[in-house]
């Protein structure tokens, strides 16, 4: 449960955006959390409430963008994608690959304010 | 269990249900039909801003100034996470007794509370720090850098930090270190590999411990390490106990093997 001290770093970022257009406040929130970062989406949606308050941030919605995983597979020279689960195996070779490419996102991606 | 969770702020458990404001509900209504034409609404969110700013940006500054000072010193540090009770300090505390008067050792501890660990860990040739976290359920690498620096790293080549065990929020928090192990004990499931996946995927070396008392325990070792080559291929794999000394020998020339050169 470190989800609450990851959405202070993002309350953060988003006071200083705000700061910096003269927001008066921020309606809508995207971040970018991919499957392999560690994180949980509900912990995440459950902290943002908790540190929004009132902030300039309280009851902006809160929209996560899910990044899937793609992984490496160095005997095929290929990227695949990794729909669920993290067993990753190539589906060229069958090998199992653990060269992640993509997934470990954890990214504040976009603001809307007014 | 941490304040990570909120629960150590004191926050009522209540507190989700109490504020959501939904963004619409405090706008003044449109205006009439017949007005529509020369009144221009205003826009929802007249400003969208792409950010596109890592939510750990704070921490991995941290971290890469943790690295660039570990380079400087030709150190090699290594983040050891697992489960509370998989046996780090006791692998870490055989390991600077056998290991450490040959290469300079030096010791990084979290814990929530307690010197217990550092106590154990103590020998007059080896500096530890021991950092408690409080209610912090990781090591973070600010937390590092200040453990660090109440060191005498003078002829150290090897530091070990010794992470909060957890295998859940570790992963997320680059502490600046060049290897990554990650300890699965035999008193734990096999499966959890396959219940753990982010911890074990970042992984540089795996290791499994307590193999002295697999066989009492009904530990199956070799679906342990099956589950551990299917989540973690890229992955080492060292199979060891610090008690008995079996497969010591192969985690110290793991350490000789990544000692940068002097």
């Amino acid at each position: 449960m470190h989800e609450v001290g990851i959405m202070e770093s993002a309350l953060l970022l988003m006071q200083r955006q705000a700061a910096a257009h003269q927001a008066r406040r921020i309606d809508r929130v995207v971040l970018r959390i991919g499957t392999l970062a560690g994180v949980d989406p509900e912990a995440l949606r459950f902290a943002f409430d908790v540190v929004t308050r009132a902030t300039v941030a309280e009851g902006a919605t809160l929209e996560i963008e899910s990044v899937p995983a793609v992984a490496w597979c160095p005997a095929c020279a290929r990227e695949f994608g990794v729909e669920n689960g993290f067993i990753f195996t190539c589906p060229g070779c069958n090998d199992l690959c653990g060269e992640i490419r993509r997934g470990r996102e954890l990214e504040l991606s976009r603001l809307e304010m007014s | 269990m941490c304040v990570e969770c909120g629960c150590g702020k004191s926050i009522p458990f209540g507190v989700r249900v109490l504020s959501v404001i939904a963004p619409g509900l405090l706008k003044p209504k449109p205006p009439a039909a017949a007005a529509v034409t020369t009144v221009t609404p205003e826009p929802l969110s007249p400003l969208t801003v792409e950010v596109h700013a890592s939510l750990l940006a704070k921490n991995d500054d941290a971290a890469a100034r943790n690295r660039a000072l570990f380079a400087q010193r030709k150190l090699l540090a290594l983040n050891l996470v697992s489960s509370p009770g998989a046996g780090k300090t006791t692998l870490l505390s055989r390991t600077l007794d056998e290991f450490a008067p040959a290469t300079g050792c030096a010791v990084v501890v979290g814990d929530l509370e307690t010197d217990n660990d550092a106590r154990r860990m103590h020998r007059p040739h080896v500096p530890v720090a021991q950092i408690t976290t409080g209610t912090a359920c990781h090591l973070d690498a600010e937390m590092v850098a200040r453990g660090v620096a109440a060191l005498d790293l003078q002829g150290t080549r090897v530091l070990f930090i010794e992470n909060v065990g957890n295998l859940v929020c570790p992963a997320s928090f680059d502490l600046g270190e060049a290897v990554r192990v990650v300890l699965l004990s035999a008193t734990e499931g096999e499966d959890k590999p396959l219940k753990y996946p982010p911890i074990f995927k970042s992984a540089h070396l795996v290791l499994l411990t307590k193999i002295d008392v697999a066989a009492m325990l009904g530990f199956d070792c070799q679906a342990a390490v099956e589950n551990i080559r299917r989540v973690a291929p890229q992955a080492q794999l060292i199979q060891l106990s610090a008690r008995s000394g079996e497969g010591m020998a192969a985690w110290y020339d793991f350490l000789r093997t990544h000692l940068p050169p002097p």
